[in-house]
């Protein structure tokens, strides 16, 4: 559950893994954040198409529809256009970063993405005070 | 769309105080919901919890099971999914009435019809299907909403046609008799200016009952499907989320060759391509979510 | 009148020329347009002989909605030879396709069990990652022994997807050789937490 003296800030992770969802949860659930969750690239669009959010958190690599494509569609969409996204990746390569950045992502980490970072930012992106 | 579970229906057995059934374990409740959300997109929140319990054991008490671990192995790796279908039974809504979920009839008539417009002479057909269209009343509001709201529709030859695979049902909706429970979501001035009293209910006008092309069509019969070409809009809500996962596939590939490129499927609310297959994709209208077939190939 | 008559009769099939033979289906199979290899493997899924065609076809598709279609296809026929054709994408496939085969592996159990002891043994590490993804779907009696087994991996990726899949279908016997995983992967927060989570819901 959220934090008593959470922001509301919301934000939505998009992952094909239960267990990397959970933990996403519990770190920005720790930080204040409203979690909302994910399970492929064809849902975390359709939700982040018509429900509000401060951040996405999205994976490069899922069913249905990967990452890249995600970002793509929704940025192409005018309800898409302003939140923040970040995409989490196994692929250490300059190429995947670049595709993520010109897809629209806003930032590119490597997993496994630290606690810490993930928090900051998520801090920093959705202008939660640090 | 959204994903939170729909209302509770107050038709579903209610557990009695003196319920000796075992309450289900946090561990456990936890383990159905990863699972059902796994396979149909659906989430309980905390708030829905108490009514996802209740309907669970009465799935593991109407299964013969002793207790939940038994009900969900068994639940795990039924083939043919007929358990998976009774449960998602018990925790979604069937009820039909007109006018249901009618932001799907709103994004319809304010851009799904304008957009197919603006690329389309007049004089030229516009095909909608409903499949499941069970007793009629989707059908049926269909028609009446692009009458009422679509201010182009003189403009175009607009074909109705209506599926189902019960042909008892298929003879009521031609019937087109509802009692008041049906229409209890249809404005007043619809219900003047579309039907009249049929005794204990309301009988749906000869212009709208005369416009609907209802047919008996088996979803997964690939002969008779592949009849319906062309398609520019199909109502399937509330059935592909009940199919077994093999039986979907077969039934999502033949709606998509059903439609034309850039035609749109309209699914339920609780339902979710997302579950079923890439084949489409989501398109935004107003704040909701329909599938369209690329109008490019690949 | 803006809606039509209804008609009164159900649509006729269009009149049909003689069907293609299968040796055409499998020619359009190597169309250079999609919606023309689509068209050739529905018709192939409704041919009694279509199955071996697509199953040669399934690594060269790279189109989604062909993809799809194929997959549709198998997963009616599972057979020892589908799922020997769908294995290699698992190493060599693109994302779509790897992705494909494996929602359609997860629905043939019984002929994808033979395969599992050698995936774990992949010396693809990604490989074995994908099975143990496999595995916890896999609707097979075997699939949570299999998963405990996979704890073993010396890569932490492949431990960390096995302790994933654990959390939705493990049992008890699972316990103790979770519980020893983290000391094998210290500074591995994301394990810690896995094997934490994993503990928790198979619970007792």
């Amino acid at each position: 559950m959220t934090e008593p003296h959470s922001h509301g800030k919301r934000i939505l992770v998009v992952d094909d893994g239960m267990t990397t969802r959970l933990y996403y949860r519990s770190v920005f659930e720790a930080a204040g954040f409203v979690v909302e969750e994910a399970a492929n690239g064809l849902e975390g669009l359709e939700r982040a198409l018509v429900e509000p959010f401060d951040l996405l958190v999205v994976d490069v690599n899922m069913p249905k529809m990967d990452g890249y494509t995600l970002i793509e569609r929704l940025r192409g969409d005018a309800a898409g256009q302003a939140v923040p996204i970040v995409t989490i990746s196994t692929e250490a390569g300059t190429s995947d970063a670049e595709r993520a950045l010109e897809a629209g992502a806003n930032l590119y980490l490597i997993k496994p993405a630290a606690p810490a970072a993930l928090r900051h930012y998520a801090a920093l992106m959705t202008g939660v005070a640090a | 769309m959204s994903v939170t579970a729909p209302l509770i229906d107050p038709r579903l057995p209610v557990a009695r105080a003196d319920d000796a059934r075992e309450p289900i374990s946090p561990q456990d409740y936890a383990k159905f919901c990863d699972f059902f959300y796994r396979k149909t997109g659906i989430m309980f929140g905390a708030n829905k919890a108490y009514f996802a319990e209740r309907r669970l054991q009465d799935r593991i008490a109407a299964t013969g099971h002793a207790g939940f671990r038994d009900y969900f192995t068994m639940l795990r790796f039924e083939i043919g999914g007929t358990e998976m279908q009774q449960l998602v039974n018990a925790m979604t809504i069937n009820e039909t009435y007109f006018y249901r979920e009618d932001y799907q009839f709103d994004a319809l008539v304010r851009h799904v019809l304008p957009g197919i417009a603006a690329e389309r002479a007049p004089g030229t057909p516009i095909r909608i299907w409903s499949l499941p269209c069970s007793t009629g009343e989707e059908p049926y509001s269909i028609a009446m909403q692009i009458l009422e709201h679509w201010s182009q529709a003189d403009r175009y030859d607009i074909e109705i046609l209506a599926s189902d695979i019960d042909s008892r049902a298929l003879a009521d909706a031609r019937a087109g008799v509802y009692g008041e429970r049906a229409l209890h979501r249809l404005p007043p001035a619809l219900k003047q200016r579309y039907f009249t009293p049929y005794g204990d209910g309301y009988r749906i006008c000869d212009a709208l009952r005369g416009s609907i092309d209802f047919t008996q069509v088996n979803v997964a019969d690939a002969a008779t499907m592949r009849r319906y070409r062309d398609i520019d809009v199909i109502f399937c809500r509330n059935m592909l989320i009940y199919f077994d996962e093999v039986s979907r596939r077969q039934a999502v590939e033949t709606l998509y060759d059903s439609l034309r490129p850039g035609g749109v499927i309209c699914l339920g609310h609780s339902e979710s391509m997302s579950r079923m297959s890439s084949l489409f994709a989501p398109c935004r209208f107003g704040t909701t979510i329909l599938y369209q077939r690329p109008v490019d190939h690949d | 009148m803006a809606l039509i008559e209804a008609r009164r009769a159900a649509p006729q099939a269009a009149a049909e020329a003689t069907p293609p033979t299968l040796d055409t289906l499998v020619a359009q199979l190597g169309s250079p347009v999609a919606s023309e290899r689509r068209a050739a493997v529905r018709a192939l899924d409704a041919h009694e002989d279509g199955i071996p065609a697509l199953c040669d076809r399934v690594a060269a598709e790279v189109a989604p909605s062909v993809c799809e279609a194929i997959m549709a296809a198998l997963v009616r026929r599972a057979s020892a030879a589908v799922v020997a054709a769908l294995l290699p994408l698992l190493r060599d496939g693109t994302p779509v396709q790897r992705n494909a085969a494996l929602e359609a592996l997860a629905v043939m159990p019984e002929h994808v069990a033979p395969h599992v002891a050698a995936l774990l043994r992949d010396p693809d590490s990604d490989v074995r990652i994908f099975t143990a993804n496999l595995l916890s779907v896999l609707p097979h009696p075997k699939a949570a022994a299999w998963l405990v087994e996979a704890l073993a991996d010396p890569h932490a990726n492949v431990c960390a997807a096995a302790v994933d899949g654990l959390a939705e279908i493990g049992d008890a016997r699972a316990l103790p050789v979770l519980a020893a995983l983290p000391a094998r992967f210290p500074d591995d927060s994301f394990i810690a937490f896995a094997v934490q989570l994993a503990s928790q819901r198979i619970g007792q």
